[in-house]
C-alpha cells in the first residue's frame, strides 16, 4: 500500500512530478512522523541531517543562540518542503505549533533519489530557491519591520496559502495561538493583540473567534506590511 | 617569498591559539563583517594546483563535509552579536560548484538564517567545466554579482600539460550563462610560466580574455614545487620556461593589460576601468586578504569550512585543515579552530606597511621602521628602486616587480637567509 497515493498535499508537494511507481520508491526512503503540538521533530538515533515535506499542521523552524535565546527562522505549512537541512545539531529545531504530520527523509538519501529523477531534482532546486526567498523575507521582517508590519506580513503569509486567496472576504483559521504568534514575530502577546485590534477597528479584518480571521480588504492589509 | 595575504603569515600560526581566542573575538564583533566559505572539493584535481582541495568523487564525503559546514554556520552564527552585519559573502575552494546547486542554495539559506546578512556582495569561484544551467539558475536566484573562473590558459597544449582541458567554447558558454544570471564583475584567473608557454601563447590567452569581456584578470606565476606538491610531478619540469622568460611574461602581460584598458591592482591583479576593484586601486582603498587584492574594507573576516582562516584586528585563527578532524570537532559542537596567532601592536604596524606596499607601492613609516628600512633597503635605494622621503617609503615603477621582496624586509619573522618559499616571479 502506497501512502503517497492518499497524500493530502500530493498535487502541491515537491514530489508532484513523480509517477506512481517512483512515488512508491520515494515512500520507501521516507518516514511519516506525527509530531504533537510543542514537540520537536527529530529522527531518533540518526546523525544525518534531514529534509521534509509538511503534510498537515504548522511547524516553526527555530534556532537557539549561545546565550540561550530562541529565534524563529520561519513557519512551514502543508505542502511546504523543509529544504534547509535540520536535525542532529543541538541548536536547530523544527517544532510543531499544532499537531502535525511530516514526511521526512535523510538529506543524502533524498538528494540521491533526486539526482536519479531529473524532474524532482529541478523541482528541488526551485523549492530551495523559494525557501531562500522566504527565509530572506522572514529575516528582513524580524530585523527591520515594526510590530504592525510584522502582524500584517504574518497574516498575509497564512492567507496566501489558501486556494481562495484573492477573493474577498477570505476566511481562514490561524494555526496557532496569539502567544505563539508573539513568539514567532519577536513581539509580546499584548502587542500582537493590540495590532490585531487595530486592524479590526480599521475594517481590514474581522476576528469572529480566537483563531478565525476574515480578511475584508486585502489591499489595505498589503499596505500595512510596509512594502511597496 | 610569502604572498602576504596576511601578516603574520600562516607560517607563523601556532597551536595554543585557537577556539577560546576565536570565541572571545567573535563576541566582540560589531559593524561590518565579511564571510568566506570554503568548499575544498573539485570534480578533478588539476596537476598544478597548490590549494587544499580533494576530489569530489565520493558522494558521502561531500555529504559529511556539508553537514559539518552547516553545523559550523549554526555554531559561529549563534556566537556573533546581532550588531555584526555581513556585507560580503565569498565562496571559494576548491570549486564551490563541485557541490550541487541545491546544496549551494542551502548553504546560502543557512547563512541567511544564522547571520545578519545586510544586502551583501556575493562572490563565488567557479570551475567552468562543472558549470551548467542549473548552477546559473541558483546564482541568479541568490543574486550573485561577482564570479571568478579558473581559466589559467586558453592554449590547448598548455591545458593538456597541466591536466586542465577546457575548450574556449566551454568558457564562452559559461561566461554567457553568468552574464545572463546577473554577474556584473567577472574575473578570469590566468597563469604564466606554464609548460611550453611563451609570450605569444600568453598573449593569445589575453586576447581571448578580452574577447570574452572579463572585468578582472588575476595573472599568477606557476610555481613548480613538486617536492612540496606531489601532484605537480605529472607536469614536465623540462618544458617550463626559464626565469628570464617568466619575468618577461609577467612584464609583457602587465603592459598588454594596461594598454588594453585594465588598471593594475596590486602586483598580480588587473581590473577594467569602472570595476569596483579598479576603483579601489585608484582611490587608494585597496586591501589585501586571503583571496588576494580586494575592495573589501571590513575589519573582520570570518572563515567557515576546513582550513578557512578568520581575521580580526588582533587575531588570526585557522580552522582544522583535515576534513575528518574538522567534522569530528563539529560533531561535538566544538568550534573547529586548530591554530592561529595573536597580532601584537608591532605586528599590526608592520602588517599595515606590508599591505600598503603591496597594494599601493608606498607606505608611511613609523620612526622605528624608518631606521630599519634605511638599513635593510640600501641596495634598492642605490639602484633607485625605492625612495625614502618625508616619512614615506615609495617604490619606483621599476621597483614594483620587487614589491614582495621590499615588503618582506619589514617581516620580523623572516630573515633573508632563512627564506624558504617559492620565488615570487
Amino acid at each position: 500500500m502506497n501512502a503517497c497515493m492518499d497524500c493530502a498535499v500530493r498535487d502541491k508537494a515537491i514530489c508532484n512530478s513523480l509517477a506512481e511507481d517512483q512515488l512508491a520508491e520515494l515512500n520507501r526512503i521516507g518516514r511519516h512522523q506525527v509530531v504533537k503540538r510543542g514537540q520537536a521533530l527529530v529522527w531518533q538515533g540518526d546523525e544525518s541531517l534531514l529534509v521534509g515535506n509538511v503534510l498537515e499542521g504548522a511547524l516553526k523552524l527555530s534556532v537557539s543562540s549561545a546565550d540561550g535565546r530562541d529565534q524563529t527562522l520561519g513557519v512551514v505549512l502543508p505542502s511546504d518542503f523543509i529544504g534547509r537541512p535540520f536535525g542532529a545539531t543541538s541548536m536547530h529545531s523544527v517544532i510543531a505549533l499544532t499537531d502535525a504530520r511530516v514526511c521526512t527523509f535523510s538529506r543524502s538519501a533524498f538528494d540521491t533519489f533526486a539526482q536519479e529523477h531529473p524532474s524532482l531534482e529541478h523541482g528541488l532546486l526551485e523549492r530551495t530557491l523559494t525557501d531562500l526567498d522566504r527565509a530572506r523575507q522572514w529575516m528582513m521582517m524580524l530585523a527591520r519591520k515594526s510590530a504592525g508590519e510584522r502582524v500584517a506580513i504574518f497574516l498575509l503569509h497564512i492567507a496566501k496559502r489558501h486556494e481562495t486567496y484573492g477573493e474577498e472576504p477570505l476566511r481562514f483559521e490561524l494555526p496557532l495561538s496569539r502567544q505563539d504568534m508573539a513568539d514567532l514575530l519577536g513581539l509580546t502577546i499584548e502587542t500582537v493583540s493590540r495590532q490585531i485590534t487595530r486592524l479590526r477597528e480599521e475594517g481590514i479584518i474581522e476576528t469572529p473567534s480566537r483563531r478565525a480571521i476574515i480578511v475584508l480588504d486585502q489591499d489595505a492589509l498589503e499596505a500595512c506590511t510596509g512594502e511597496a | 617569498m610569502p604572498r602576504y595575504t596576511s601578516y603574520p603569515t600562516a607560517a607563523e600560526f601556532r597551536e595554543g591559539v585557537g577556539a577560546a581566542d576565536y570565541q572571545a573575538a567573535l563576541a566582540q564583533v560589531t559593524g561590518d563583517v565579511s564571510l568566506y566559505v570554503h568548499i575544498p572539493f573539485c570534480r578533478e584535481i588539476c596537476w598544478y594546483c597548490g590549494c587544499n582541495t580533494g576530489r569530489a568523487n565520493r558522494k558521502q564525503r561531500l555529504v559529511n563535509y556539508l553537514d559539518a559546514l552547516h553545523r559550523e554556520i549554526a555554531l559561529v552564527g549563534a556566537r556573533l552579536p546581532s550588531t555584526a552585519r555581513v556585507r560580503r559573502l565569498a565562496f571559494g575552494g576548491g570549486s564551490p560548484n563541485a557541490i550541487t546547486p541545491t546544496d549551494f542554495v542551502r548553504l546560502v539559506m543557512a547563512l541567511t538564517q544564522m547571520f545578519r546578512l545586510d544586502d551583501p556582495v556575493v562572490s563565488v569561484e567557479l570551475d567552468p567545466r562543472t558549470f551548467d544551467r542549473q548552477w546559473a539558475t541558483a546564482l541568479a536566484g541568490i543574486g550573485v554579482q561577482r564570479a571568478s573562473l579558473g581559466v589559467q590558459t586558453f592554449d590547448p597544449a598548455a591545458q593538456a600539460a597541466i591536466g586542465r582541458v577546457q575548450p574556449y567554447a566551454l568558457i564562452e558558454d559559461c561566461t554567457a550563462l553568468l552574464r545572463t544570471a546577473g554577474v556584473t564583475s567577472l574575473n578570469f584567473d590566468l597563469m604564466y610560466g606554464l609548460p611550453g608557454q611563451d609570450w605569444h601563447v600568453l598573449e593569445a590567452t589575453l586576447e581571448q580574455t578580452q574577447a570574452l569581456a572579463a572585468d578582472r584578470v588575476a595573472l599568477f606565476g606557476y610555481a613548480h614545487v613538486p617536492h612540496l606538491l606531489p601532484r605537480q610531478r605529472r607536469i614536465d619540469g623540462t618544458a617550463l620556461p626559464d626565469q628570464a622568460q617568466r619575468f618577461a611574461m609577467a612584464a609583457l602581460g602587465h603592459d598588454w593589460l594596461v594598454c588594453n584598458g585594465f588598471v593594475p591592482v596590486g602586483f598580480d591583479h588587473f581590473a577594467r576601468q569602472g570595476d569596483p576593484l579598479a576603483a579601489a586601486a585608484q582611490a587608494g582603498t585597496l586591501q589585501r586578504n586571503f583571496q588576494g587584492f580586494t575592495d573589501d574594507d571590513a575589519p573582520v573576516l570570518i572563515g567557515l569550512g576546513a582550513s578557512a582562516i578568520s581575521c580580526f584586528p588582533d587575531l588570526l585563527v585557522q580552522n582544522e585543515k583535515n576534513a575528518g578532524h574538522y567534522r569530528a570537532m563539529l560533531e561535538q559542537d566544538l568550534v573547529p579552530c586548530a591554530r592561529g596567532v595573536r597580532r601584537s601592536q608591532d605586528d599590526r604596524l608592520r602588517g599595515d606597511v606590508i599591505e600598503r606596499l603591496l597594494c599601493h607601492g608606498r607606505a608611511r613609516l613609523a620612526p622605528q621602521l624608518w631606521r630599519e628600512a634605511a638599513a635593510n633597503l640600501r641596495g634598492f635605494r642605490e639602484r633607485a628602486l625605492v625612495s625614502l622621503s618625508d616619512g614615506e617609503l615609495i617604490i619606483a615603477p621599476d621597483g614594483l616587480p620587487y614589491a614582495r621582496t621590499i615588503a618582506a624586509s619589514f617581516d620580523s619573522y623572516r630573515q633573508p637567509a632563512t627564506r624558504r618559499f617559492s620565488s615570487a616571479v
